[in-house]
Order: structure tokens, then C-alpha cells, then sequence
């Protein structure tokens, strides 16, 4: 070995020690890197290796086993960092009423609906979850749009999201996992910002007839904070039509920051539980009185609206 | 009336038709078996008659009423259905739709007190605003461009009439979802025993199976005693798509639906008659029954849909080593 052959970086003239050093990690770098078969390089090992390393990559987070709606214990797991910091930083969520929510039982819950994402449901579900972790895990409901949205829809259903239709809660609430609906639906999501708070019509009493129908207590419920998460300032309604979608919201932050846009505000939220609503007592056939069901629905309406006004009244400021 | 003595098959060689003709000559001793197809099959037990009847005749009403009539058959099992879509639509028409109405006709005039049809729970249709589990009270609203489909759905629209005008006699429908297992083999199996699955980009609906051991028991069943009224028979537990693909350690390759749906027309139109979304629209919605009705009827499968698509995949593995 020439002492031109500096390549490694020895000086010309250094130490015979450092030179035969020099040479023997030289050495060993040659053999670490050549391949037993020197005549070429194993492509088909490479292949399996690679593949192997990215399917498990593809099985990572995901567990094989799935509940009968497709709810998948290991995503959510592997999700919880995540949701616990948008609950307990980005949003600070404050909870109250929690303690009157039946334990053992299924129960219906009912909230205002705001903006298109289902944070408000992945919140609440969480707020259930951190106060009675025995208990299945709650479900929410989704509006049909979204529960069919290519990639959301199977990320939707994974973290326990479900679309809303009748057979579906029904089904939920017989095999004793409590449900979290929004009957706002569409009208809800698709309030703007200056609407805000201003609980829209519940649907065609759809969730009370299934409340009684079961004999599920109605539990109401009020997210406050989550309507500023996302201040639809404007819809566009033409434009949206070529994408398949209801309307494309116009944030200060969507669609100008692009996908960043998506990310919600750090307002500050607050989830009141009102009094449960026991159904037992009125019966299965109270399901079929048109009249009575239309009532116990604006009632329920006026009351969650109540505890939204209350809940905004109170707070100091959006933030805080 | 329980288990009728003589039993007549149409669709002989068709899976059902032919599993069930063998299963009921070698367990009901004393029970007579006519099986009724446009050809003979190659292996044939016995103790069961085989008639020729070419149901797209327009005279095969006649030639099976007096079949019925001279075999004094008890029960019919119609299964004279595709197995797998044909290019040739009006034939599969005539055979399907048309070959239900000739039995039917035939059940009539030779008064069969009970009759027994295969369907499948794909009349359901894969609709973005199912249900995740479909009872059997909800409506078929098909796959408009699955011409099958389509019949099958007619078939069961003549059924519905048919039982109403003749309510003395029993009429059981079996809708099944995807059958699996070792034995079973239709374009769905040949689909999923790809080494390449394509799939559709941000779709992952949940899949349901059901073994054929677990189908041909609620045949058996449904034919042997009077279970009238329609039943799903499915597999429980459901898997979403790309689960069932990882246990079989299959590679998926998705794709979106518009450069899928393009790429495979042409072939799709060549080998079924209908374009790629007949097929690719069941991997895109969920279309799960729910099966809690058979289940009492027919008892609990043995198989749940990840145990009936196992034990297609193993079987397959060992077919490869044979």
C-alpha cells in the first residue's frame, strides 16, 4: 500500500501505526461490505427482506382482528398519544356532568354537531372513555358523506366511527355499546361561522324514536369550543359539486395554508353531560307516537341549545 | 309434513345442486333424489335419477311438471343459476329469470309443497348507504350494471309473488354471501387466489364469507325441514379487505377506481358482459348481511369468515405442494 493512496485521509509521512491501523479498518469495511458471493449481489434476498420490512410497516398499527363495525382496539391504541394531546393541550377539554351519565347501561348521547370533522365525537368518545374505562367504548355516529369519503372512511371506521342510519345505532345500543349522534346532521356541519351555537333542526326525530324503541336513556350533551375550531367564513357550493362533496368550506386557514389548513384551532373546549333522559318508562310503543316523539325531539333540541348558551356565556374567552 | 321423500335438484351440476344431491343420497337412506341438468354429470351416485331438462326451452314447464308429477316429488331445490356471469346477457336471462318462471309454472301444476332456492346476499347490492348489517327485510336493490344480479333480483320478485298466490306451499330462499373453502370455485376465489389482488385506493370495506360446509348445511336443513321464509346464510365476524389480504399474505395493489375501472373493461366485458364496476363495486361498499336470522334457524356456522377464508387459503397452499 503506497502512501499516495490517501483516500482514507492519512497524511504522507504519519506513523507506521496509524498506516497499518488505517489498513486493517480498510479491511474490515471491504469485507463488511462485499457480499459472500462476491460473483453478485442477492437480489431475490434483497427483494424478500425489503418486502417483508414494508408489509410489516403496512401491518403496523393495525391489528388483524376488527370488532363487528370494523372499530380496530390497536389503531385507536397507537392513535391515543394523539388524541390525548389534542384533548388535554390543544384543546384543554374541561368536562362536567359526567358523573350523572348511566354506568352499565347503554346510553344515547346527544350533541350539537360543528364543522365537518369528527372531532367533536372522537372528544367526546374520549371524555367517556377517560371517565368509565370498563365500559365499551362509545360510538359516533358520521354523516353518509363522510362515512363513505375514500381514505377517511376506513380511517373512520377503524377509530370507532359509524354511519349514521337507524339499523346501525339500533344494532349498537342492542349489543350495549352507546352511541353519540349528531342530528343535526348535515344542516350542523354545515353551519358557518356567524351560525355558530345556533342548534339546527334534529333531523326527523330519528334519534328519539330510536332511544325509545330500545328503552336507551337520551343523555344530552353540549360541546362548547368546538364550533370556533373551524370558522367556515364562507361555503362554496358550485366548485364542490365536481369533487362529489356538499360544499368546500373557506376557513382563514382552508384552502389557502392547503392541507395545514385542516388543522383546527386551539380554541378552548368544554363537553357538559346534562341530565339523562330515561325512556324505559314510556315503552317501545311510544316509538310509533308521532307526536310524542316530535316533542321529547324539541325538547331536546331547546335543551341542549340551553346548555350551549349557558356554556358560552360562562367561558371567559374563546381561548381560555 | 317434515322431510319430504322424494327430492327433485335443478342445476345438478352446479356446487350446491351437486354437493347436496350427494350429501342427501348417502345420509337419507330412504329418500329418493331426482337431479335435473342440461347434461349428465361425469360422476354420478346411483341412487340418483337424472333427468335432462333444458329450463331456456320454452316447453321445460311441461317436461318438469310431469317429472314432479311421476316422481311425486316432495321438494325442489332450484339452484340452475351461474355460477359466474357470461357475456352472453340474453341467455342468462332466459336460464335465470326465465327458467325460475318455468319452474315455478311447474311447481304449480304439479302442486310441490315446498321449494328451496339458492340466492346470495350480492342482491343487497354494495351501496355507499347500507346499513353495516343488511336484514333480510331490506330491500334488493342490486347492482344496476350486474346483469346477474339483476336477474336474481327478478327471481326473487317472482318468488315473493309466486308464495303469495300458493300459500300452502313452503318456499324457502337461502341468500349466502361469497362462498369459501377448500372445494368452491367461482371468479371470486379466482380473484382473491391471485399472487397480485387489485384493490381500490381509500376503500376497505368489510368483507363476509361463509364456508361452503356451513352453506350446504342450511341447504341441507332447508330441503330435509320446513323452514319457510327468506334467510341470510353468512359467515359472523366480518374482515375488512386489506386484513384478509395481509392473513394470506397476499400483495394488494391499489389502485384508484377510475384508472382501475379503465384498465380492466375491456376484459371484464369480455369474460362476465358487464363493465369492471359489477365486480369491483362489492370491494368498494360494504354489503355485510346479517345472518342472526339463519343462525336460529339453521344453527351457528362452524366457520366464521376469517376461519372459511383460512381454510381456502391453506387448502390453496397445499394444492400448490401436491
Amino acid at each position: 500500500m503506497s502512501e499516495q493512496d490517501g483516500d482514507l485521509g492519512a497524511p504522507p509521512g504519519s506513523a507506521p501505526v496509524l498506516r497499518d491501523a488505517l489498513d486493517a479498518l480498510r479491511e474490515r469495511l471491504h469485507e463488511r461490505f462485499t457480499p459472500a458471493n462476491a460473483d453478485g449481489v442477492d437480489w431475490m434476498a434483497l427483494y424478500e427482506s425489503m418486502r417483508r420490512r414494508f408489509a410489516s410497516l403496512g401491518m403496523r398499527d393495525l391489528s388483524a382482528d376488527v370488532d363487528d363495525f370494523g372499530m380496530d382496539a390497536e389503531a385507536i391504541a397507537s392513535a391515543r398519544p394523539w388524541l390525548d394531546l389534542l384533548y388535554d393541550r390543544w384543546w384543554r377539554v374541561t368536562v362536567s356532568g359526567v358523573e350523572a351519565v348511566p354506568r352499565g347501561r347503554a346510553s344515547l348521547f346527544v350533541a350539537n354537531h360543528s364543522g365537518l370533522l369528527p372531532w367533536d365525537g372522537l372528544m367526546i368518545a374520549a371524555a367517556l372513555g377517560r371517565h368509565q374505562p370498563a365500559a365499551p367504548r362509545a360510538r359516533f355516529l358520521v354523516a353518509d358523506w363522510l362515512a363513505t369519503l375514500p381514505f377517511a372512511q376506513p380511517w373512520i371506521a377503524r377509530h370507532g366511527g359509524v354511519r349514521a342510519c337507524r339499523e346501525n345505532a339500533e344494532r349498537l345500543l342492542r349489543t350495549d355499546r352507546s352511541v353519540i349522534a349528531f342530528p343535526e346532521g348535515a344542516k350542523g356541519a354545515a353551519k358557518v361561522f356567524r351560525q355558530r351555537y345556533r342548534v339546527q333542526r334534529f333531523g326527523r326525530g330519528g334519534v328519539v324514536r330510536t332511544a325509545l324503541a330500545l328503552g336507551a336513556p337520551l343523555v344530552p350533551v353540549a360541546v362548547v369550543g368546538a364550533e370556533e375550531a373551524h370558522p367556515v367564513l364562507f361555503k362554496v357550493e358550485t366548485a364542490a359539486r365536481a369533487f362529489g362533496l356538499p360544499f368546500i368550506p373557506v376557513t382563514p386557514t382552508f384552502p389557502a395554508l392547503g392541507p395545514l389548513g385542516i388543522v383546527p384551532l386551539p380554541t378552548k373546549w368544554s363537553i357538559v353531560f346534562g341530565a339523562p333522559i330515561e325512556t324505559t318508562e314510556l315503552g317501545p310503543d311510544a316509538a310509533d307516537d308521532e307526536i310524542l316523539v316530535w316533542r321529547m325531539t324539541e325538547e331536546l333540541r331547546s335543551q341542549i341549545q340551553s346548555m350551549v348558551e349557558v356554556g358560552v356565556r360562562e367561558r371567559p374567552s374563546v381561548w381560555r | 309434513m317434515s322431510a319430504p321423500a322424494t327430492v327433485a335438484i335443478t342445476g345438478l351440476r352446479t356446487f350446491i345442486g351437486q354437493r347436496i344431491a350427494e350429501r342427501l343420497a348417502t345420509r337419507a337412506p330412504r329418500l329418493r333424489v331426482v337431479g335435473i341438468d342440461l347434461r349428465r354429470p361425469q360422476r354420478l351416485e346411483r341412487k340418483i335419477a337424472f333427468e335432462r331438462v333444458d329450463l331456456t326451452d320454452p316447453a321445460s314447464h311441461a317436461r318438469l311438471a310431469e317429472i314432479f308429477a311421476r316422481e311425486r316429488v316432495e321438494a325442489v331445490l332450484h339452484a340452475a343459476f351461474r355460477r359466474d356471469p357470461t357475456p352472453d346477457v340474453e341467455t342468462d336471462h332466459e336460464l335465470e329469470t326465465v327458467g325460475t318462471l318455468q319452474l315455478l309454472h311447474a311447481c304449480t301444476a304439479a302442486k310441490v309443497p315446498r321449494l328451496v332456492v339458492a340466492s346470495t346476499t350480492m342482491l343487497y347490492g354494495p351501496r355507499a348507504d347500507n346499513p353495516n348489517y343488511l336484514t333480510e327485510c331490506h330491500p334488493l336493490r342490486g347492482h344496476p350494471e350486474a346483469h346477474c344480479v339483476q336477474n336474481r333480483v327478478q327471481v326473487e320478485a317472482l318468488l315473493v309473488d309466486w308464495a303469495r298466490r300458493h300459500p300452502h306451499a313452503q318456499v324457502t330462499v337461502l341468500r349466502c354471501a361469497w362462498l369459501m373453502g377448500p372445494s368452491y370455485f367461482d371468479r371470486v376465489v379466482r380473484h382473491f387466489a391471485r399472487p397480485i389482488v387489485p384493490t381500490l385506493l381509500g376503500y376497505d370495506p368489510l368483507l363476509q364469507f361463509v364456508h361452503e360446509e356451513d352453506c350446504l348445511d342450511a341447504f341441507e336443513q332447508a330441503v330435509l325441514d320446513a323452514h319457510p321464509g327468506v334467510y341470510n346464510v353468512v359467515a359472523p365476524d366480518p374482515l375488512p379487505l386489506s386484513t384478509i389480504l395481509r392473513l394470506s399474505g397476499t400483495t394488494r395493489a391499489p389502485l384508484p377506481a377510475a384508472i382501475l375501472y379503465r384498465m380492466r373493461d375491456l376484459a371484464a366485458r369480455a369474460a362476465t358482459g358487464d363493465p369492471p364496476a359489477a365486480f369491483y363495486d362489492y370491494l368498494r361498499w360494504t354489503w355485510v348481511a346479517d345472518g342472526a336470522r339463519g343462525y336460529a334457524a339453521f344453527g351457528e356456522p362452524a366457520y366464521t369468515s376469517r376461519e372459511a377464508w383460512i381454510s381456502f387459503v391453506s387448502s390453496r397452499r397445499l394444492r400448490q405442494y401436491r
